[in-house]
């Protein structure tokens, strides 16, 4: 197949967000459209324009002039979002180790996309380890050795640079309740020895950001706290508290801080959730659901299992039919040169297995589309193919559920970032 | 490959542990209507199987099913053969993998540690994982003797296929956090080990040509287990990562001669025609959907069946759920590996290196009628296992699980 897309132009875009995109228009047509926003449309074409998308239809005329991708036999469908990983933080960056509470912690601060120290080219970034699997937008967080490990970022995996991969910074607050930090903190002599303790260091945070905000309120002329402010955000609810909780206990902590403190959760791993699920549903707090065919790992090689259990097949589907709403993300890390962070390319095999334990097609792919956009608070963004939203379109070879398919094409703002076979080696 | 016999008492309670209660005409089953994938041959659609007495006695289209049989109309599914994953560490506990102190440790059998109250028995059964090889490590240069066992019954003695089920090495990179602390150091180690084996063997061996006067010398287990290793009677199964480990433990087997197979196997493509040429055999554990390999990584399992290599894939359960064996070699089908190839690297291929082919891995007359009924294709991740048949019975049903 021949390559559609000839010139290209550089666009200003929204956010102060710099990305190359096409003046021209690119047509996608002839596949089965899964647009996350309606139904399917056999023999659907989807036109792209200013890295937006303009048209998503059955009867859509293509503008004159356009590049005329035939998507014929294939799939479309809107690119995938990994909802929770911590790729691109270099191992020394996972976790902070000083403290158990760093909320002035930025991800975005280690967010590494350029690859190896001292290997690669300059140019735009392409992450294509994640793009191969369809991921063009991914959460990344800090790892779960801290109760407290600052502040998350939504990036898509291709840009122009690290400014244009940004789509929202912070976009939540990450804790943890459970082993991990308890672990950490007992090999180094200091609290949180308890979940008592760990739940205790985040109420006292909470108040304390609380009588921050009063105060500065009070005197605007008070020194600022970083950290402080940060724990505002969520407070004010500008952005979440992403709480990883895979106990039942562990997720009524996490549902009794919410409500003390007012602030908007979402809770992350949730292996044991369904024991709480009319509560999570009652309560509208979403569930981010680690991998099924894996434990759920962060960073720990082989996990010990009563923390990191692997997420029940039945566990999607029943969340779901409860009324909560359920994305679904690997957490994954990356583990040095063989292994550089790309579980997110077998996202959707692993979301498929939830398709055989009560969940429709169209449910697992919004775990890794719609439903992880609305979470992560992009879906005026990303998530769909809805006309206005970004143009990250995805071309697959065969129905997106299937272990035969493979990602054959990858646009990103509009502009062709991945082609199976044909640009990893760049 | 010379094939170790089922040692001792275990051996004696196999051969009489056959379905001793089962009537005759319920110890008769028969499957039909479905596609049978054997691992043995082309898939048979609207196949028929019939089982009696735990062993399989028909498999074809044509097949006559024998009356008063417990018939199981599977009309629309798919059967393949009870899977076998080649290496696993399940069926312990955490803290009985490894005994670090003991850097090499061959006296350590793994029979001695087997919980058989371990979830994770029954988590391979709903997996259609019917026969595993469970074993010690790796964080040891040599860790003890891995078992092959059924994944199901009550009865130890019937479930144990093999009680030497091969000697696990393991070249780092993990046993490098501790002493030896390099791929050198690990090479030394061990060849230092093999060496005294092969001087305690001879020694044994002088004293009793010499009439066995006086007193014998002194036993040593590891030693001993050793010796079975460079005897043939077992089999070093090695945990390697890197070509260039990879290539040490095929020097060592050029130096003392014992069977082989690699474990994990990460980089085994990369000199895929070294192994291929020495015969050795790879158990490869993708890790696709786990930490993200790289897809030169992913692409390795064809590169080594291209070269000739016998592959299985397995989990490392606990750290991939058995449950999920079959979409190891799902993944593979991605790369290149055709459907039914695959399928054998999950089954007869696995039986085979574990050395209990002629027990398990297909659907062929004769063999202990293990197999699992699929809802749809067995490599897509949406198909759900229906049935398993362990030994003739079903010992697992979904619609029973679902009630």
């Amino acid at each position: 197949m021949t390559m559609p897309w000839r010139i290209l132009l550089t666009l200003a875009l929204g956010a102060g967000t710099s990305v190359k995109a096409q003046e021209r228009a690119i047509v996608i047509r002839g596949g089965i459209v899964i647009t996350m926003a309606g139904t399917r449309i056999p023999n659907g074409t989807v036109v792209m324009q200013g890295g937006k998308i303009v048209a998503v239809g059955a009867n859509v005329s293509t503008p004159a002039g356009a590049d005329i991708v035939d998507a014929t036999g294939k799939y479309v469908m809107p690119g995938i979002i990994d909802a929770a990983t911590h790729i691109g933080l270099g191992g020394n960056d996972l976790n902070e180790g000083s403290d158990p509470m760093t909320p002035q912690s930025r991800v975005i601060e280690a967010y590494n996309p350029f690859g190896e120290f001292g290997g690669g080219k300059p140019g735009p970034l392409r992450n294509h380890e994640n793009l191969s699997g369809g991921v063009t937008t991914m959460y990344v967080a800090p790892a779960d050795r801290a109760v407290l490990g600052g502040q998350g970022v939504v990036v898509k995996t291709a840009g122009p640079n690290l400014d244009g991969v940004i789509l929202r910074e912070p976009a939540g607050l990450n804790m943890v309740l459970g082993e991990p930090p308890k672990e950490v903190a007992r090999s180094k002599n200091r609290d949180p020895f308890t979940r008592m303790a760990e739940v205790a260091m985040l109420r006292q945070l909470f108040i304390k950001a609380q009588e921050y905000q009063k105060a500065k309120g009070q005197n605007s002329a008070l020194p600022r706290d970083l950290g402080l402010e940060a724990v505002g955000r969520v407070l004010t609810r500008e952005i979440p508290a992403r709480i990883e909780a895979n106990t039942s206990g562990d997720i009524r902590s996490a549902l009794r801080l919410s409500q003390e403190f007012g602030f908007d959760l979402v809770v992350d791993g949730g292996a044991w959730a369904y024991q709480m699920r009319e509560e999570l549903a009652s309560r509208k707090v979403p569930v981010v659901l680690g991998q099924m065919t894996t434990p759920f790992v962060s960073n720990e090689e082989i996990p010990d299992r009563t923390d990191y259990p692997t997420v029940d097949e039945r566990t999607p589907a029943r969340l779901l039919s409860a009324g909560v709403k359920v994305a679904i993300a690997t957490f994954s890390a990356s583990f040095g040169s063989l292994a550089p962070g790309g579980q997110g390319k077998w996202l959707l095999i692993d979301a498929a297995v939830a398709g055989g334990y009560g969940m429709s097609d169209e449910d697992v792919l919004r775990a890794v589309t719609i439903n992880a956009a609305e979470i992560l608070g992009v879906a005026n963004r990303v998530g769909s193919l809805t006309p206005g939203k970004d143009a990250d379109v995805l071309v697959l070879s065969g129905d997106p559920l299937s272990i035969k398919t493979w990602v054959e094409r990858v646009y990103v703002n509009g502009e062709l970032v991945h082609e199976k076979g044909k640009m990893e080696k760049q | 490959m010379p094939h170790a016999k089922t040692s001792g008492i275990a051996g004696l309670l196999l051969l009489i542990g056959l379905s001793p209660l089962a009537s005759q005409s319920e110890a008769v089953v028969a499957l039909r209507g479905a596609v049978i994938h054997t691992a043995a041959g082309a898939p048979i659609p609207n196949g028929v199987i019939v089982v009696t007495n735990g062993k399989i006695t028909a498999v074809g289209a044509d097949v006559a099913i024998p009356s008063g049989a417990k018939i199981y109309d599977v009309g629309g599914k798919e059967i393949i053969p009870g899977m076998l994953d080649n290496h696993s560490h399940i069926g312990a506990l955490s803290t009985d993998l490894n005994d670090f102190p003991m850097v090499v440790g061959p006296q350590h059998r793994f029979i001695d540690a087997l919980n058989l109250e371990d979830k994770d028995w029954g988590e391979a059964v709903k997996g259609g994982v019917t026969t595993i090889v469970t074993g010690p490590g790796s964080g040891e240069n040599v860790s003890g003797e891995a078992v092959v066992i059924k994944t199901f019954g009550a009865d130890l003695g019937k479930r144990l296929l093999l009680e030497k089920g091969g000697m696990k090495f393991a070249m780092g990179p993990k046993s490098r956090e501790r002493y030896p602390t390099t791929s050198m150091g690990v090479a030394a180690n061990l060849r230092a080990y093999l060496i005294k084996t092969k001087e305690y063997t001879a020694a044994a061996k002088k004293w009793d040509d010499d009439g066995k006067k006086g007193t014998p010398p002194a036993r040593d287990l590891g030693f001993e287990a050793m010796a079975d290793v460079l005897a043939h009677k077992s089999y070093v199964r090695a945990h390697v990562h890197s070509a260039t480990d990879v290539m040490t433990l095929l020097r060592l087997k050029d130096e003392f001669g014992f069977d082989l197979t690699l474990h994990h196997s990460t980089e085994a493509y990369k000199v895929a025609a070294e192994v291929a040429k020495r015969h050795v055999s790879a158990v490869v554990l993708p890790l696709g959907d786990r930490i993200g390999l790289t897809e030169d990584a992913m692409a390795g399992p064809y590169v080594l069946w291209k070269a000739g290599v016998k592959i299985a894939f397995h989990t490392d359960a606990p750290v991939i759920s058995q449950k999920w064996l079959r979409l190891c070699a799902a993944l593979a089908m991605r790369y290149g590996i055709p459907e039914e190839e695959a399928l054998k690297m999950v089954t007869l291929n696995a039986a085979e290196i574990a050395r209990v082919g002629s027990r398990v891995g297909s659907i062929e007359v004769g063999k202990d009628a293990d197999f699992v009924v699929f809802s749809g294709p067995w490599y897509e991740p949406k198909s759900r296992v229906d049935l398993v048949f362990g030994d003739g019975t079903a010992i697992y049903d979904r619609t029973l699980e679902e009630k």
